[in-house]
């Protein structure tokens, strides 16, 4: 079968597709299909097996733990990139950069005059439930009052053809490296189509990323220390850090490399203790400083809270930027952009029900095939119902989760995720996909490499893109 | 460079440079057990002392197959020294500092990794097809070294692998001549054929004929071993390159108790420099062999109290 035969046996499913619109494949999806016509099912299955091979040689793996055994998996893609053109790129820039203003003024002002709350645009007790709202870093100065400096917010397209924000990651948002390596490898694969496309350029993230990790060292030095702070390598992110720590070429740190003596940051090297001013950290809040937080975490440096209070180091994001992403604070980010920007939001959220009433409560049960609930707290695909996709025994389970604490969960319309082509089987089939722009910011303001992860749920049917749900991604093309 | 780091670069080839010992020396006595000889049962007995944590006993029930000996020190999950648990661990090593190794030194130890626990791999051996995958594994570990030397930067790193490299193998001659000396009286006069086994394990029998022709063999081997500076096992070359890199890291670090560690290792460079096979002779070749291992093991804890302590 050729690519040609493949695209007219292609089914659509009943939501908007990307490449396909009545019966023709759209504008920016035509060059790219002209050049694949010829090739035959066999070319493409070998091309996709050569990406697998670069995948797994490279050791971008990550680890999958059965019978105490680890097994090493790739993070399965899709060969076929997917497209977005310009025009609609420029929109979601907009969108994504005023969302994180007001997002960086609202943490900023949620550990210091708490005006939103004076205000009563958010309330208190909201706050205040909110498992990731840091007491221990209220009243702490951050540099430049940026809190989220790396962030990877998720954007879907609905049925109707227009992008939705989905829930926003400030916290330590992993993927980059998918949304780097994938291109490099269709460089590798299909050479001549990315230059044919004028594909827009995104390897200058890790260049970005370092500046910006520069700019904020509180020590005004030639050369800043800057570290990258991992778990450790079984950490299923691992593979990341160690990518991003070789693009930029600074060392990456565990917890034990470092030390805290006088309020001052330390790494121990050969040639003894060196002071350390910026940690880029993918280590959660609650394991970074055994003396603040969990006291049995040994991820941590005891005393970095200290330090970090007086402003001898910079924690990037900084500590406590969960407030901002809670699912059920999530609903209330329109507002905040009225408030603190006085603009109307650029993109639009998903509509949220919070579950406090019981009103709402009977509401969402009984559409319940219509919805899905999530955890507030919870990410990774984990803790979520799909109501289209369950059973009575479920429900159950869910609606008694639900009457105990309202106020760990959300219900939200499902939103039926566009769809692209997909090589799967030997054959073109439709699936689903969500879209994760990485944003920077920076005390020169926020940038955005033109491109972003795609994640696709390979499952047929499926809504959940997540890698932990079976969800693999894909190649993200900006075209001009 | 991070304490870390420096501890893992050393262990790193630690780990690589005995798995390639191990395996030459699993090809070498495999290959010979075939020939029915008068020694082969002590041959193996070498191997499992020096690789093996099972009892006396237990290594006796093993005697009579070669077969169960290599699976047991290829594979054998029970073996904390297995030759897969010593990849695993060099990988373990490797994967914690990615950012410090070149991407093909990370790439040929993961391959080497892969290919240990593969399934297939593990099967071969299993079902005593093991010339195979111990002939590959010992290939891709000359190609490992040929790696390392061709891509890694000539800086820090590089000293504390080639440092970590040069002990491990300087250990094993050690030990390995050790072993094949404590099965006989220095004044009992064997044949080429008693120390063939030693000399291919260390890659040096062809340079043992071209360069030792007269008398006594016995007198010749241990020349050869301990003192040899053209011989790369030599426990002097050994220390040669040992000493190069160990100064090149003092000097770098700036390091606090300089005095005290260079002493350390000059006491150890001179036990071999200023000492002659009459000497040891005298002296007691286990005795000799022993103290200098005490001593070697000795530097290796002040060393990694000195650069790699990060607890």
């Amino acid at each position: 079968m050729t690519v040609q035969e493949m695209l007219s046996n292609y089914v659509q499913g009943n939501t908007w597709d990307e490449m396909m619109g009545h019966n023709e494949i759209r504008q920016p999806y035509q060059l790219l299909f002209e050049a694949l016509a010829g090739l035959s099912s066999d070319q493409i299955a070998q091309k996709n097996a050569e990406a697998s091979e670069l995948f797994m040689n490279q050791g971008i793996t990550f680890t999958v733990y059965s019978d105490k055994e680890g097994i090493e998996r790739i993070f399965p893609f899709d060969i076929i990139p997917r497209i977005i053109t310009s025009k609609e790129w420029e929109h979601i820039e907009l969108g994504i950069k005023q969302r994180l203003k007001a997002l960086n003024l609202f943490l900023k002002d949620i550990y210091h005059d708490q005006q939103i709350i004076k205000d009563k645009i958010i309330p208190a007790w909201l706050i205040a439930s909110c498992p990731h709202y840091t007491r221990e870093v209220f009243g702490i100065n951050v540099p430049h009052d940026l809190y989220v400096h790396i962030s990877g917010i998720d954007l879907i397209k609905g049925e109707d053809g227009k992008f939705y924000i989905l829930e926003d990651n400030l916290r330590t948002p992993s993927g980059v490296s998918y949304m780097l390596e994938n291109r490099e490898v269709t460089k590798r694969i299909f050479p001549s189509l990315v230059t044919n496309n004028q594909v827009k350029m995104i390897n200058n993230y890790p260049l970005l990323l370092h500046s910006i990790l520069l700019s904020l060292s509180p020590r005004h030095v030639k050369t800043p220390n800057v570290v990258i702070l991992t778990p450790g390598i079984f950490n299923s992110a691992y593979y990341e850090h160690t990518f991003l720590a070789r693009q930029m070429g600074i060392e990456l740190v565990e917890g034990r490399d470092l030390v805290v003596n006088g309020h001052k940051v330390y790494m121990k090297t050969t040639r003894g203790l060196q002071q350390v001013d910026v940690i880029y950290r993918r280590v959660d809040d609650e394991f970074l400083d055994p003396l603040t937080f969990k006291a049995d975490s040994i991820l941590g440096i005891p005393g970095l809270i200290g330090a970090y209070r007086k402003g001898n180091v910079a924690i990037v994001n900084a500590v406590g930027t969960g407030v901002a992403d809670d699912k059920a604070v999530y609903a209330y980010v329109p507002d905040m952009i009225k408030y603190y920007l006085n603009e109307d939001p650029i993109l639009p959220n998903v509509p949220t029900h919070s579950l406090l009433d019981k009103e709402k409560q009977e509401y969402v049960f009984n559409n319940i095939h219509n919805m899905v609930i999530k955890g507030t707290n919870q990410s990774g695909g984990y803790g979520m119902l799909m109501g289209n996709n369950t059973n009575e025994e479920e429900v159950a389970i869910f609606k008694q989760k639900v009457a105990e604490n309202p106020r760990e969960f959300i219900a939200q319309p499902i939103i039926k995720l566009s769809t692209v082509p997909c090589f799967i089987d030997g054959k073109l089939q439709a699936r689903h996909v969500d879209l994760r722009p990485y944003a920077l910011c920076g005390p020169s303001g926020i940038e955005i490499v033109p491109g972003g992860l795609t994640r696709v749920a390979l499952k047929e049917g499926s809504l959940v893109v997540n890698s932990s749900q079976g969800g693999g991604s894909k190649d993200t093309w900006i075209i001009e | 460079m991070l304490s870390r780091i420096a501890d893992s670069l050393f262990w790193l080839n630690r780990y690589m440079e005995r798995s390639e010992g191990m395996l030459r020396l699993m090809r070498t006595n495999y290959v010979l057990s075939l020939d029915k000889g008068p020694s082969d049962s002590n041959n193996w007995k070498a191997l499992l002392q020096i690789y093996s944590n099972l009892s006396l006993a237990d290594q006796q029930l093993l005697q009579d197959s070669s077969q169960k000996i290599i699976s047991h020190l290829l594979v054998d999950p029970n073996n904390d020294n297995s030759l897969q648990l010593n990849l695993n661990r060099a990988r373990e090593n490797a994967r914690g500092m990615q950012d410090h190794i070149t991407k093909e030194v990370w790439e040929q130890v993961n391959h080497m990794y892969h290919k240990i626990n593969s399934k297939n791999t593990i099967e071969t051996i299993l079902n005593n097809q093991q010339l195979a995958p111990i002939e590959y594994l010992l290939k891709n570990s000359l190609l490992y070294t040929g790696i390392t030397d061709s891509t890694m930067p000539r800086g820090m790193s590089w000293c504390f692998m080639n440092l970590g490299k040069y002990m491990e193998r300087c250990l094993l001659t050690i030990e390995l001549l050790d072993k094949y000396f404590s099965e006989i009286d220095f004044n009992e006069e064997k044949d080429i054929l008693y120390w063939r086994t030693l000399l291919y394990s260390v890659s040096g029998y062809e340079f043992h004929l071209k360069n030792y022709r007269e008398s006594s063999v016995n007198f010749n081997v241990a020349h050869q071993i301990i003192f040899n500076n053209e011989f790369p096992y030599s426990i002097f070359y050994c220390l040669t390159r040992v000493k190069k890199y160990f100064e090149i890291i003092v000097d770098e670090n700036k390091t606090k108790d300089k005095n005290m560690l260079v002493k350390e290792f000059g006491r150890i460079y001179s036990n071999v420099e200023f000492t002659d096979l009459q000497w040891i002779k005298k002296t007691g070749m286990s005795m000799y062999l022993q103290t200098s291992k005490y001593n070697l093991l000795q530097f290796t804890n002040t060393l990694s109290q000195t650069f790699f302590s990060y607890s």
